[in-house]
Parts: C-alpha cells; sequence; structure tokens
C-alpha cells in the first residue's frame, strides 16, 4: 500500500490503460449513447416484443382471440410438418446455391486468371449479374428465362426436345436456386480471383522445376492457398442467402405449396397473409436460435481462418 | 552430372528492343559451380531463367548434357532450383516441402521419406521437419529450400541469390555451406548473385555480365589479375580499383602532375592513342613519406578513412587535381586523419590499361 502511495506511475503501468475517474468516462462515452440508444429502440425491443407475441394465440383475423398460450406455439412449431420441410428447403436453397457458386465462381477465377484477348470486357460481363437488384434478377428468370412458351431455355433446348417444360412450377426449388447461383457467382469469382491473384509467382515456378504438372500444381498448391478465400465466400454467401426473400417472392411465392419456400418467406406468409401472429413470431424466434448457433460456428471458422493461421512464408 | 552450354542464347522482351540477354556463350563444365554476377538489369538472372525454363529462349540455344532444352518444360529438364525468397510452400510441413518434387515424379513414399531424411541430416533440418515453413528462422528456410533442392539428385543447380535475404553473419556462414555442399555433391550448379565478394568466394569460374552481354568468363584469380575490360575491372573487387583517365607523355602517363612511367608491353599497347584510362587497385599504391622529391611521388590530400582493423583504406583526392579522387589501401593502424597530406606512388608491375574509349584492357 505505502509503495503505491509513493510510486504511482509504475502501478498505473502495470495495469494497462491509465485510470480515468467515472465523470470523465461517462464524459467521453456520452456522445456515443444516442447511437446504442437507437440500436436498443429498433433491435431489441422488436425483438422482446416478438418473444411477447410468441406466447399469445392472436390472429389478427379474429379480433378479441387474443390470449396468453405459454409455449403452446413453440409446440406447434416443431409438429408443424410444413415447418420442417420448409427449413430443410432452407438449408438446401442456402448451402446448396453458394456451393455451386462457390464452384462455378473458382472455375471462372481460374480461366480468369490467364491472360487472353478480351479479358477486362468478360470480366466485367461476368461481374454484371452481381450489379442487378435481385427483384430484377428473378423476373428476368422467371419470364425472359424460364417462361414455358417464351423463355429462352426452352428456346435453347426446343432442338433437343424439351420444348413446353414448365420450369418453375415442376422444378420450383431448382429454378430459385438457379437465380440465386446466377447471381451470387460473380461475388464468389472476384473473392477467389484476388486470392489467385495474391499467390506468389516464385512458388508456381518453384512446382513447375520441381516437376508438378497444372493439376498437381492446383491440388498441391493453388487449393490450399485459396482455402480460406473459399471459406471466406462460404460464410458471406450464406449469411447473405439465408435471408433470402425476394426472389422466391417473385418467382415461386413459395410454391407450389411451400416446395420452394424458406424460412422469411414462410413467417412471412404466416404473418402477413394467415395474420397469425402468435405462430409466426414463434416461429422467427426459434429461427433467430438456430441462426444464431449456425452464425457462432461460421463466425468461428472465418476468424480462425483470418488469425494467419496459414500466412504464407 | 552435366555440362551446361549457353549456345547464343538470346532473351528478347519486347520485339526491336535490346534483348535482356543478348548471345550469351557460356559453358558450364560437369560439377563445376559457375557464377553468374552483375549489376541489376545485367541479364544474370534472366540467363538462370532460361535454363530453368522459366523465361523462353528466343534465339540461339541452351543444352543439358547435350541434350537442346530450348522447347523442353521446366518439369522434364531434370534440374533444381533454389529461390531468393525460397519459394517454400506454406501450406505443406518442411517434410513434405522436400518431399514434393519427388512425389511429383512418382516416387513412393518410403524412398522419398529415405532420401527427406538422409538430406535433413545432412543440412541440420531432423528436428524441423514436422514444422511449416512460417514457424521457421529465415536461415532455417533457406536450408529447407537447398533441401528440396537436394533430395532430387538433379542433373544441374539453379540458385537465384539464394543468400540475399539473409543477414551478413549467417550470409558468410551458408556461402561456406553451400560451396562444400557443391563440392561434396559434385553437381553443376549455376549461381546468381550481384555480390562480388560471392562470386570471387564461391565460384570456380565466374562469369560477369552487363547489359545483358557476357563481359568476361575466367577463374576468380584471372578475373583479379587481368580483368578484361574497364567494366570488369571495377566491378570485381572492393574497394573498387582506381580508374583514371590519363594524358601520355613521353613515358608513360601523368598523374597529379608527376610522370609515371608504363612497363614497356603496355606503353607499345597503348599505341599512338593521347589519353588512356590507368586502373590501379587500391592495394597496388605505395605509401612513401610525405617528404619525398615533388617529382617521384603524387601528392593528395585525405577525405575518409576507413579503419577495418587488419587493413585500413584512404580515401583521398590529389593535391595538383582536386577533381581526382583515389583509393589507397594501408596498414591496419594509420596515422593520418581527414585534412592530412599523403604521398603514393603506383607499383608499375600492377598497373592495368585500358582504351578510354571502347575500355578493352590493352596489352
Amino acid at each position: 500500500m505505502t509503495t503505491t502511495l509513493e510510486r504511482p506511475a509504475p502501478d498505473k503501468q502495470a495495469g494497462g490503460a491509465p485510470m480515468i475517474d467515472r465523470a470523465e468516462g461517462w464524459r467521453r462515452r456520452a456522445p456515443l449513447l444516442p447511437a446504442l440508444i437507437f440500436t436498443i429502440i429498433v433491435t431489441q425491443i422488436p425483438f422482446l416484443l416478438t418473444i411477447f407475441y410468441s406466447l399469445q394465440s392472436w390472429n389478427l383475423v379474429r379480433p378479441g382471440s387474443q390470449s396468453f398460450v405459454w409455449f403452446q406455439n413453440y409446440a406447434d412449431v416443431f409438429t408443424d410438418s410444413q415447418f420442417r420441410q420448409v427449413a430443410l428447403n432452407t438449408v438446401v436453397m442456402t448451402l446448396g446455391s453458394v456451393l455451386i457458386a462457390v464452384a462455378l465462381g473458382l472455375v471462372l477465377a481460374l480461366l480468369l486468371n490467364r491472360q487472353f484477348f478480351g479479358r477486362g470486357v468478360v470480366r466485367t460481363l461476368l461481374i454484371t449479374p452481381f450489379l442487378i437488384t435481385p427483384v430484377a434478377a428473378a423476373l428476368l428468370w422467371r419470364t425472359v428465362l424460364l417462361d414455358p412458351t417464351l423463355g429462352l431455355v426452352n428456346f435453347v433446348l426446343s432442338p433437343f426436345g424439351a420444348s413446353g417444360t414448365e420450369w418453375i412450377s415442376e422444378f420450383p426449388l431448382a429454378s430459385v436456386m438457379a437465380a440465386l447461383v446466377w447471381q451470387w457467382t460473380p461475388f464468389m469469382m472476384l473473392l477467389l480471383l484476388a486470392g489467385l491473384q495474391s499467390q506468389p509467382t516464385d512458388q508456381l515456378e518453384a512446382a513447375r522445376v520441381d516437376g508438378a504438372n497444372s493439376w498437381s500444381i492446383f491440388r498441391e498448391l493453388t487449393l490450399p492457398h485459396l482455402r480460406r478465400f473459399i471459406e471466406l465466400g462460404v460464410v458471406l454467401g450464406t449469411i447473405y442467402l439465408v435471408n433470402t426473400f425476394d426472389t422466391v417472392y417473385m418467382m415461386t411465392q413459395g410454391g407450389p405449396g411451400v416446395a420452394s419456400a424458406n424460412l422469411p418467406f414462410y413467417i412471412y406468409q404466416r404473418a402477413f397473409l394467415g395474420f397469425d401472429i402468435g405462430q409466426s413470431a414463434a416461429m422467427g424466434v426459434v429461427v433467430v436460435i438456430l441462426t444464431l448457433i449456425a452464425a457462432t460456428f461460421a463466425l468461428r471458422l472465418l476468424f480462425r481462418t483470418f488469425s494467419g493461421e496459414e500466412e504464407a512464408a | 552430372m552435366a555440362e551446361v552450354v549457353f549456345d547464343q542464347a538470346s532473351r528478347i522482351y519486347t520485339p526491336g528492343a535490346k534483348p535482356a540477354v543478348d548471345s550469351l556463350d557460356l559453358t558450364v563444365a560437369d560439377g563445376e559451380l559457375v557464377v553468374l554476377v552483375g549489376p541489376s538489369g545485367s541479364g544474370k538472372s534472366t540467363a538462370l531463367r532460361m535454363l530453368a525454363g522459366l523465361e523462353p529462349i528466343d534465339a540461339g540455344s541452351v543444352r543439358i548434357d547435350g541434350r537442346d532444352v530450348v522447347d523442353v518444360p521446366s518439369k522434364d529438364r531434370d534440374i533444381a532450383m533454389v529461390f531468393q525468397n525460397y519459394a517454400l510452400y506454406p501450406s505443406k510441413t518442411v517434410a513434405e516441402n522436400m518431399a514434393f518434387p519427388l512425389k511429383m515424379r512418382g516416387m513412393d513414399k518410403e524412398e522419398r521419406g529415405r532420401r527427406v531424411r538422409q538430406a535433413a541430416e545432412m543440412l541440420g533440418l531432423t528436428d524441423f521437419l514436422d514444422r511449416k515453413p512460417k514457424a521457421m528462422s529465415g536461415g532455417q528456410r533457406q536450408r529447407v529450400a537447398m533441401g528440396r533442392a537436394i533430395v532430387r539428385e538433379p542433373q544441374v543447380f539453379l540458385m537465384d541469390e539464394p543468400l540475399s535475404n539473409l543477414d551478413a553473419k549467417m550470409r558468410v556462414q551458408t556461402r561456406a555451406q553451400i560451396a562444400e555442399l557443391q563440392n561434396r555433391l559434385a553437381v553443376s550448379t549455376v549461381y546468381v548473385t550481384h555480390d562480388q565478394v560471392e562470386a570471387m568466394t564461391m565460384g570456380d569460374r565466374v562469369a560477369v555480365l552487363a547489359d545483358g552481354k557476357l563481359q568476361q568468363y575466367a577463374t576468380p584469380p584471372e578475373l583479379y589479375d587481368r580483368p578484361t575490360n574497364a567494366f570488369v575491372a571495377g566491378f570485381i573487387g572492393s574497394p573498387a580499383m582506381n580508374l583514371l583517365d590519363l594524358p601520355r607523355s613521353s613515358t608513360g602517363v601523368t598523374l597529379g602532375g608527376v610522370e609515371v612511367p608504363l612497363p614497356r608491353e603496355i606503353s607499345d599497347a597503348a599505341g599512338s592513342r593521347d589519353r588512356i584510362t590507368v586502373g590501379i587497385r587500391p592495394e597496388d599504391w605505395v605509401l612513401e613519406s610525405t617528404d619525398a622529391d615533388a617529382g617521384s611521388v603524387i601528392k593528395a590530400v585525405v577525405d575518409v578513412v576507413e579503419e577495418l582493423g587488419s587493413e585500413s583504406y584512404l580515401y583521398a583526392h590529389l593535391a595538383e587535381d582536386t577533381s581526382t579522387s583515389i583509393v589507397v589501401r594501408g596498414p591496419g593502424r594509420v596515422k593520418v586523419r581527414f585534412g592530412d597530406p599523403i604521398a603514393v606512388r603506383p607499383n608499375p608491375e600492377a598497373l592495368h590499361v585500358f582504351d578510354v574509349e571502347t575500355g578493352q584492357r590493352l596489352p
């Protein structure tokens, strides 16, 4: 104690940042408060209200029906076979689209990483799908490409006897995924192209001298080098695509039945078409919890990837 | 084990421009260590990359063991290369790095392991085999790169400034290790460096390049004693040779107002030229007493004294002609300081004389 009084400076150093008294601390933090309060109002209050609604039976079509039912809504959610179907759709749609987009993006990035005439033009053209508003892209796919009589896909396939296929009603989930893959492949391509261009050329030259052919170089060196870029692409793509709403809404309305509905769309349907506030609130809470669990693992992967574990020698 | 021949080999990056390597003729005998040395942009690295198959050969040919390799891809040339930044594979362990060229040649796992362990032992890397390159020091990475080259038992080693990323002490140590290893393995080696000390200490023969052209190809002593032109004379040796552009006099040349007689054969070779370039190495000056007779010694004023312990170098300008600077080697302990006068005399037996215009050696 005596020592502390006699030599205050070194002790402060040892404790890390110099001590600030409470008033000064508040003075420094005060300018951040409005933003914090605003964030709490727009995120946490709706969340708490959602939890509150999820414990009630409340359908807007029947006024006065509002009553407290505890966890009945949650029990209904887990016994709802449609909800399970939609949850599965969401997983297939999100992961399927992301993985296909990464695979296609990798192929395109490898092609773009070579020198050829008109590379700049080709690159720009390949990026354009990413620049289109998702609603417009979905509309484009529904009408211009997949329309059974006027669509380009059937026109191109007509010599092979595939004319008249009702793509959207026969393969609703695949159609939505096709549009999503089309929009997200350019993003993956750009990410992986950046990865490819950050690979040191002397390593590739060393591999050539060491007797590796193109395939061995790709498998032994390029793919390990791209690993963290692929992981980043998968995590970012998943975060975006798990929330897909506009594409589903524009192309299939989740139908036929719930064949192409994902969770955001299904909850929207139950809340704003079925007016079942209690039920949809409970679904929302369940989805948030599941997403939190998945996101925790995904983000942990992301941080591990960029902690520089595999940094170049 | 093979002989390497550059036969009028050229590399032209842009048609019409000056070639990066211009009609290079060079023969590396079996088991020899040849150093390519030159300043930046001299084409030494390009020449090595042509041999490695990383740059095309635009004219002439390159032969390894009698086989023309102009159209042979790198992987089929049976060479191993050590890169300046080592170019280790970051996702692989040391053992995997060293085994990579063997794996690419389809060698079975057992034999790979045996060879890697053998090379690791030779290079003192046995304890690091499971590490990733990131977890190693520069010197260790350099040895891994060497190991990756030697496990292959290739016909030719190519080394592109393999020591330039090491600190000075490590560099001297590794320099000796590489020379010793090369002697033991007796594999023909082409070694590129910009450091003339490395070239002189390691090379069986040294090729000096400038502007894409071979200037001289000789053993280190010959390069030092009989540089073929003024460029080589100035490039080899540290501190550099004093190259002085001097007017002729009846018996020799005039330096700092003093007649310096030239030996008969040099004088004859110089013919009727008015001026010649005279090269005097720092150690070929004789320090005289400052009281000596004015007609026989050259007076100079000291600008800088570099004391290295075993010797010292005096940087001085001539008293008569202050625009001419010279470097003189002196004994380890010299009394002179900045501004002191000194008197020197060149050793007439050790003069090098070059044409002023072409820079070619005269006798």
